[in-house]
């Protein structure tokens, strides 16, 4: 029988602490020739220093404390073929009458933590804007929650825990909103719940190729007539570049995660840099404090299946990739594109991944849009979820 | 800076510290079935790091290694100093020989060719007899490292073709495989057929012909039906171009970040390594000891793991060379079935002179290790050929 909610305080065993301590003692660095910058991968100086301080300096305790202030959970969650999940995460009400609930989906190497800027901002009971109970997730593999034991763990799959989840809580109505991974996702729920339980979805990084005749022969029609603006041409110059040189871990991680998952399970400096370098070069002009940083990292390091699972994820994806792009919805679908992120995608593709209702290009931002500019993605939220058609299926 | 002899000594801080490092191992979890689908599978990998902390012999398999006799010297690299090379050299008594110069790749290493070393050197018989000279490319093994970017395969080639001149030998052929496969292509185009009388590969790997570049071949292989293995083997490249080359794919552009992986955890670097011996090989039936010697060369290196990885950096981002010319130096290939590349015949003479081919029926990607005889026998017969011999009379 599936246990009822349990509430969880994060509390790693002074063991753990410890044991992560002395690895690090042991950290042997790679050796850096002169004149290599972020092109060649994360700087040596920047390693060294932030080993220096997660070995001595930094407090996990008050990141932990810190991270406690959310409230907590885990239940028990059936996934059709994998059993029982145990599902981490944080889910914190609003006081308001009518408040929407909103199911937060991170991705990699992101965390439920993710959440954390937006969620005050998102239930908070003032103002006239529409509130919201919030629900964060850490995914199955990722953050406290268990990691599925069997083979073919797919999007579907991720999908259906966070649905259930909702459900278990009482919210039979209800919007999601992810990036990354958290969009695939989203877009998921949206399809195989929605209409009748997802109400909308949003996400901050709308990633898709052209329209293509077998999904949308309208929309591809239109494509075929529309010239791209010149914003549409230097972005998809962009995704040029990314594809070239960006994709590295993407690939190893689809294809091996088992091997780069001994590499992610028993080097933290290893971890270290693989996750340091993206939170450095997918943001836009974020200033990392370093304990910012090792708070993150330490999430991975200290996960209850341990980082090597987060990146199945990709393996399962990539194998089966047609199962993971559901067809278009009439769910109202709200787009955010912030300038920095990884991908460039054109607005009139975006037509393609769902019912857009809201659409908006921002000036400032990267991937991280939640940690980096959590007031701007809390107006985008609000505004899609204050339409007429989002709106009417709440009380608020 | 005149020659020193080499021999192997791993200080014992340097074995403390690994094992300690092993004692401190974190294992990743794994799903139930996995076997090699999503990688190396972890029985494998826990049983090696077992037998490396407790049961391997570093000492007896450093005693092996010191059998082949190994020396070091500087060698001038123009624009990079002076790197101190790192390498076997092995004479034949016999008259006439030919000295040949063997390059490995990654995760390969000198080591590689101590199974050729008999065959090649050995005095009996008729057939060409070889000194061979087998180095450890600049940041792999016990060479020194480039202390700046952008080494290219031009300067791979500098050191090899430095190295034999340095040796006496004016003359000379050279045998590759992966990495040293296009070494011994840069090494062919800059310094042959004045210096190099021959060169050898054992991974066959080129584009098809372009008009721009060999219109003649270009337009056989328009004319050419392929064959049935042609076909097959295209489609092996296929998936092997959009499943197996994730290791190549992260080293090619963050070797850095890659880097901090295989310099710190030695377990990590077993499992990533490991995995290309046991799918590269053609049933090879590793022991856990060769692995295990294998490895430790990668974790005991002059430069550490994580310089061996930039060789793919550079190489992609070709700010300088990449694949060299076509050569008018003799050139012999040797295929293999296992090999991670399949290349149909008519495209591998827009490479270079082929003079030489012989197709197997066994063997993959480490042909020097896994079928020395066979790849010995090859080099011998390309050897053989009169446009080469005569040479070296």
């Amino acid at each position: 029988m599936p246990h009822s909610e349990k509430p969880f305080k994060l509390s790693v065993p002074d063991a753990d602490i410890d044991y992560l301590r002395k690895k690090l003692e042991f950290t042997r660095f790679p050796d850096h020739p002169d004149g290599m910058d972020w092109q060649y991968g994360v700087p040596i100086e920047n390693v060294r220093r932030l080993v220096a301080r997660w070995k001595d300096g930094f407090d996990w305790r008050a990141a932990e404390a810190r991270i406690n202030q959310f409230p907590q959970f885990t239940r028990d969650i059936e996934v059709e073929g994998f059993g029982t999940l145990n599902i981490h995460y944080v889910h914190k009400k609003s006081e308001a009458k009518g408040a929407i609930p909103l199911l937060f989906v991170h991705g990699w190497p992101g965390h439920f933590m993710e959440v954390s800027k937006i969620l005050p901002l998102l239930t908070s009971n003032a103002g006239h804007h529409a509130k919201f109970h919030v629900v964060a997730l850490s995914l199955p593999g990722f953050g406290f929650s268990e990691a599925p034991k069997k083979k073919g763990f797919k999007i579907r799959q991720f999908a259906e825990v966070g649905h259930k989840l909702m459900l278990a809580l009482g919210y039979n109505k209800y919007v999601v909103q992810g990036g990354d991974w958290g969009f695939t996702i989203s877009r998921n729920i949206a399809y195989y719940y929605g209409p009748e339980y997802v109400k909308a979805w949003h996400t901050n990084m709308p990633y898709t190729g052209p329209p293509t005749f077998a999904a949308d022969p309208l929309l591809y029609l239109q494509y075929l007539v529309t010239p791209l603006s010149p914003q549409d041409v230097q972005g998809l110059k962009r995704n040029e570049h990314w594809y070239a040189e960006g994709r590295g871990f993407t690939w190893i991680q689809q294809t091996r995660p088992q091997t780069i998952g001994s590499l992610l399970a028993d080097s933290p400096t290893g971890l270290l840099a693989w996750i340091y370098e993206k939170l450095i070069v997918w943001v836009d002009h974020y200033h990392w404090t370093d304990d910012e940083v090792l708070e993150w990292v330490s999430i991975y390091w200290y996960s209850r299946a341990g980082p090597a699972a987060s990146v199945r994820i990709y393996y399962e994806y990539y194998h089966d990739f047609e199962a993971s792009q559901p067809p278009w919805s009439p769910v109202p679908f709200g787009a955010s594109h912030f300038p920095k992120d990884v991908f460039y995608s054109p607005s009139l593709w975006v037509r393609a991944l769902g019912n857009v209702v809201y659409e908006v290009r921002h000036d400032v931002g990267g991937h991280f849009a939640a940690h980096e500019q959590p007031e701007i993605l809390v107006d985008d939220i609000r505004a899609l979820c204050e339409l007429e058609v989002v709106s009417k299926e709440f009380d608020y | 800076m005149a020659e020193k002899s080499f021999k192997l000594a791993v200080p014992d801080t340097e074995l403390d510290y690994l094992r300690k490092k092993l004692d401190l191992v974190r294992f990743p979890d794994e799903l139930e079935d996995a076997g090699w689908q999503y990688g190396v599978p972890m029985d494998a990998v826990r049983r090696l790091t077992a037998r490396w902390k407790e049961g391997f012999d570093w000492r007896a398999a450093e005693a092996k290694i010191n059998e082949l006799p190994q020396f070091t010297r500087d060698i001038e690299v123009e624009g990079f100093g002076t790197l101190n090379i790192h390498y076997v050299h092995q004479k034949t008594v016999a008259k006439n020989a030919i000295p040949l110069l063997f390059v490995h790749g990654w995760p390969g290493h000198f080591l590689e060719v101590s199974k050729l070393l008999p065959l090649l050197t050995s005095d009996t018989g008729d057939d060409p007899k070889f000194h061979v000279v087998a180095l450890s490319l600049p940041g792999f093994g016990f060479s020194e490292a480039p202390k700046k970017k952008a080494f290219m395969m031009s300067h791979y080639a500098e050191v090899g073709h430095k190295l034999m001149l340095a040796l006496g030998y004016n003359e000379y052929v050279i045998q590759g495989g992966d990495w040293g496969y296009a070494i011994c292509h840069s090494i062919a185009h800059l310094y042959g057929p004045k210096h190099v009388k021959a060169w050898h590969t054992n991974m066959a790997n080129a584009g098809p012909p372009t008009f721009w570049a060999s219109p003649l071949l270009w337009l056989r292989n328009l004319l050419t039906p392929f064959s049935p293995a042609d076909v097959k083997g295209l489609q092996q490249n296929k998936i092997w171009a959009a499943d197996g080359r994730g290791y190549a794919a992260i080293q090619q552009t963050r070797p850095q970040t890659i880097g901090c992986f295989m310099a710190d955890s030695p377990m990590g670097l077993l499992a990533w390594i490991y995995e290309k011996l046991v799918t590269w090989s053609d049933n090879y039936p590793w022991t856990d000891d060769e692995v295990l010697t294998w490895v430790s060369i990668y974790w005991f290196s002059r430069a550490g793991p994580a310089a061996s990885a930039r060789i793919y950096y550079e190489f992609f981002h070709k700010s300088g060379s990449s694949l060299a010319a076509r050569s008018t130096t003799p050139f012999g290939v040797s295929y293999f079935p296992k090999e991670l590349v399949y290349t149909p015949r008519l495209w591998m003479r827009t490479v270079g002179n082929v003079v030489f081919e012989s197709e197997h029926e066994s063997g993959g990607h480490f042909a020097a290790y896994e079928v020395p005889e066979k790849l010995a026998n090859d080099v011998k017969s390309l050897c053989k050929l009169e446009s080469v011999s005569k040479a070296f009379k």
